[in-house]
């Protein structure tokens, strides 16, 4: 007995030596430097972290003067990002520099864990003061909840007509017919797409068009009818002059009946309301689908996921459908410059003024067009150098490190940062796919609005989280589409929003546009 | 005591045997096949895994998946974690609930009733989050090592579930041990514990399956990917298909989706509970009822 014991105790004892001691090799700690090192929390869907002494954070050391680094922070669409950070914040141990997102940023900002920036933006990050349109920064005033329009947080901004929708003009050409120009034109040149075996396999599989659950990414259908919407989600414009939810106004209710007339004739994928992004995107990769409503400068990964999928044999061809209008009303792209997400700092920095410094110098750097060769990451890691030109290597989460300040939203996004962030992954297979990305890029900038409801915080849904999450919304548009409700209900459907808290928000959303105007 | 002579089975008998065997067989299919679809799903393209083709046979064999999960340079370690944490989590508690549950089985220990409404006491109230995740860093234990083993050494069900063997224990035994001069420790060590067996391999298994599976205070505790348990680390490997900025810029060459990643994950992570179980599964059988019953 007492040898067993013994060994158990024995045994005991060396596991809690290796644990020691493998937790003490991981200690970190950092040379004196002149600036410190920057704990920076950004989206990681799965990279190697970027660690201290790490290759990547040797790279932010070497090119801007400052250690960047970031511990593993599981993404999961946001929701466990924020939980962690809520942690950090309770811990009185909030990362310098982060990510905000999912409506966060009140709270924040009133519980005095971020920096008030308004004082360093112009003297300490000029290139962050000047990319960012005066108006974003206005409109980011308007909304400081302390209410003395204070600058708490960098907003991501995107300065052009970020979506759109692509036509396979293989399959036009295939069918017999040209670019529609009007809505009817359109549902004739789907009719032939779904009758005329446009992908050549003898099958009537083809899917004219379609979108996602929840009625979203199906927008440029709605659109034609002049309803702000982003990604899915109705927005605020303005209706019969005054500021409006989308979803609640006539407009919708004519878009509606299209689309559910769509669906009823087997235009729209059967399975909209049920597809997934990976569905819906696997749909068009399988040379399915006629008209696709995404980011038209992705198109590229599309084309390769058709190219992939036939083995070579199809080299889709694509063009910006036109973002057409149904008689009597007037269609547009919705364009939103200032983001929901973007920067804030941790209040806590400027307790240390050479803290302080280096956590503007790498915001400041962000926004310096000068340091843009930081989006290709480390060399042999991220990138390779092929004829003298660097050329992004394929993505592999295995081996690379999350590249914290290459981002989407990291610099003002425009048409020329997005040209040169295509232009950084061309290679000589890929080529026909990265032209017509750009045309498509190139082609809607014209079809794009900036509504009204461009940079209304999201504090105004406060207490009225139902209408937030649209859940009255997607439970009526989901029955009108499929045809289990008719078009009719839809007058129900505002009756009740508006009674169940949409009249309260649209009173602060109209509140809020008077300020701002 | 009758003979050893076996009954000899009537055609009915047969036949009922016979449709229960078919029953039987038929129900372990109905639980391979999920498992089968996932390792299909585990072993097919990231286009077939996209357009919802797989059935139970891989399309487009690929071994991408794997590729992926095996290349990952902290999914052995990880497994290392796993294991130790689980192995000290099995040692550590066993130990302190079994000398816990030892006297609080006693009448004659007067505190017992007391001790008892406080280990039901954290049955009935948790902590919140917040507060929670505050005291462990207060301890020490944020991106440490020891996360995973302490919060977990005691659970109030399985403290009860031993103390509740040890009520049934009969006391005649120790009785007649204290007769012979045996002191308390001793009675303990040498008397009870040795027939104790069942419990202990019942409670350990609980704990052991507890600390495996794990979650929700590691993603809270351990940022340092270097101390990832498993769990962690496949949830880190799955969602690094998912890939929810859609507008990233970037060469994709992986012939891998989330869901086919997530596969290989489900099956990768099996493999360890598939080589224990059937060693320990009599005791699981047991488990459920263990110490219900008094007497």
């Amino acid at each position: 007995m007492k040898k067993r014991t013994c060994r158990i105790l024995g045994i005991l004892c060396a596991l809690v030596m290796v644990t020691v001691l493998s937790g003490n090799a991981l200690s970190t700690a950092h040379a004196e430097e002149s600036y410190p090192d920057i704990e920076y929390w950004f989206t990681n869907e799965g990279f190697l972290p970027a660690e201290v002494g790490g290759a990547y954070y040797t790279l932010t050391k070497d090119t801007i003067g400052v250690g960047v680094y970031m511990p593993y922070v599981d993404w999961n669409g946001g929701q466990t990002y924020r939980e962690q950070l809520a942690l950090r914040v309770a811990a009185n141990d909030t990362p310098d520099i982060f990510v905000y997102n999912g409506g966060i940023e009140n709270s924040l900002i009133l519980d005095g864990a971020v920096l008030d920036l308004t004082d360093y933006l112009p003297e300490l990050m000029p290139h962050v003061w000047e990319a960012i349109p005066a108006a974003v920064w206005e409109s980011v005033r308007a909304n400081d909840p302390t209410g003395q329009g204070r600058i708490w947080m960098i907003p991501d901004v995107t300065n052009f007509t970020r979506h759109g929708a692509y036509i396979r003009t293989d399959w036009l050409e295939k069918v017999g017919k040209s670019m529609p120009t009007t809505q009817e034109e359109l549902v004739d040149v789907l009719r032939a797409f779904k009758d005329n075996d446009p992908n050549g396999n003898g099958v009537q599989d083809e899917i004219p068009t379609g979108g996602r659950m929840e009625a979203r990414w199906m927008d440029y259908l709605f659109a034609m009818y002049g309803v702000a919407m982003y990604e899915g989600y109705p927005e605020w414009d303005v209706y019969d002059g005054e500021i409006t939810y989308s979803a609640v106004t006539p407009n919708m209710k004519a878009a509606l009946g299209f689309v559910a007339s769509l669906y009823k004739e087997g235009l729209l994928d059967p399975e909209t309301l049920l597809n997934s992004a990976g569905d819906w995107s696997g749909k068009f990769d399988s040379n399915r689908v006629g008209v696709y409503y995404h980011i038209p400068w992705v198109s590229y990964q599309r084309l390769q996921g058709i190219y992939d999928y036939t083995n070579g044999e199809v080299k889709a061809q694509i063009a910006n459908l036109p973002q057409l209008s149904a008689e009597g009303y007037e269609g547009y792209i919705t364009v939103k410059p200032t983001g929901s997400s973007g920067k804030m700092v941790s209040a806590d920095v400027a307790k240390d003024e050479q803290l302080l410094k280096a956590a503007c110098r790498v915001l400041d750097c962000q926004y310096n067009l000068e340091y843009r060769d930081l989006e290709y990451g480390v060399e042999g890691m991220h990138y390779e150098v092929v004829d003298g030109k660097k050329v992004k290597l394929p993505e592999d989460k295995a081996t690379q490190e999350l590249l914290i300040l290459q981002t989407p939203g990291c610099w003002v996004e425009n048409v020329e940062v997005i040209t040169s962030r295509l232009e950084a992954i061309r290679t000589e297979e890929n080529g026909w796919q990265i032209d017509q990305a750009e045309a498509v890029l190139n082609g809607n900038q014209a079809d794009g609005k900036i509504i009204a409801g461009d940079g209304m915080p999201s504090s105004v849904y406060d207490g009225y989280e139902d209408i937030q999450n649209r859940t009255l919304y997607v439970e009526y548009v989901s029955k009108i589409i499929s045809g289990e409700y008719e078009l009719d209900k839809f007058d129900e459907f505002v009756d009740r929003w508006y009674k169940n808290g949409g009249q309260a928000v649209t009173d602060r959303v109209r509140a809020w546009y008077e300020g701002k105007k | 005591m009758r003979g050893s002579h076996s009954i000899r089975e009537s055609a009915g008998d047969r036949t009922f045997n016979l449709i229960i065997l078919i029953f039987l067989v038929l129900f372990a299919c109905l639980m391979a096949v999920p498992m089968i679809a996932e390792l299909a799903v585990s072993f097919s393209s990231k286009i077939a895994s996209q357009t919802g083709t797989i059935g139970l046979v891989p399309v487009g064999f690929t071994l991408a998946s794997w590729d992926f999960m095996v290349r990952n340079s902290g999914l052995w370690s990880s497994i290392g974690i796993s294991v130790a944490s689980t192995a000290l989590v099995v040692v550590i508690s066993l130990a302190i609930n079994a000398m816990l549950a030892y006297p609080l089985s006693k009448k004659r220990f007067a505190p017992a009733r007391f001790l008892v409404l406080v280990v039901v006491f954290t049955m009935i109230f948790k902590a919140p989050t917040i507060p929670y995740f505050l005291a462990l860093r207060g301890y020490g234990l944020y991106n440490n090592f020891w996360a995973m083993v302490i919060p977990q050494v005691i659970s109030a069900y399985n403290l009860l579930v031993m103390r509740s063997f040890f009520q049934s224990f009969p006391a005649e035994i120790e009785e007649a041990a204290e007769i012979d001069g045996c002191g308390k420790f001793r009675m303990f060590f040498q008397i009870v514990l040795p027939s104790s067996k069942a419990v202990i391999a019942t409670v350990g298994l609980f704990y052991g399956v507890g600390a495996w599976n794990q979650y929700a205070t590691p993603l809270m505790m351990i940022q340092d990917t270097a101390l990832f348990p498993l769990q962690l680390k496949i949830h880190q490997l799955v969602n690094a298909a998912s890939g929810d900025i859609a507008a990233a810029v970037k060469v994709s060459t992986a012939n891998y989706t989330n869901d086919t990643l997530g596969a290989a994950a489900v099956i990768f992570s099996m493999i360890p509970v598939l080589l224990i179980y059937p060693f320990v599964q009599k005791y699981f059988a047991k488990g459920a009822m263990l110490g219900s019953v008094k007497g």
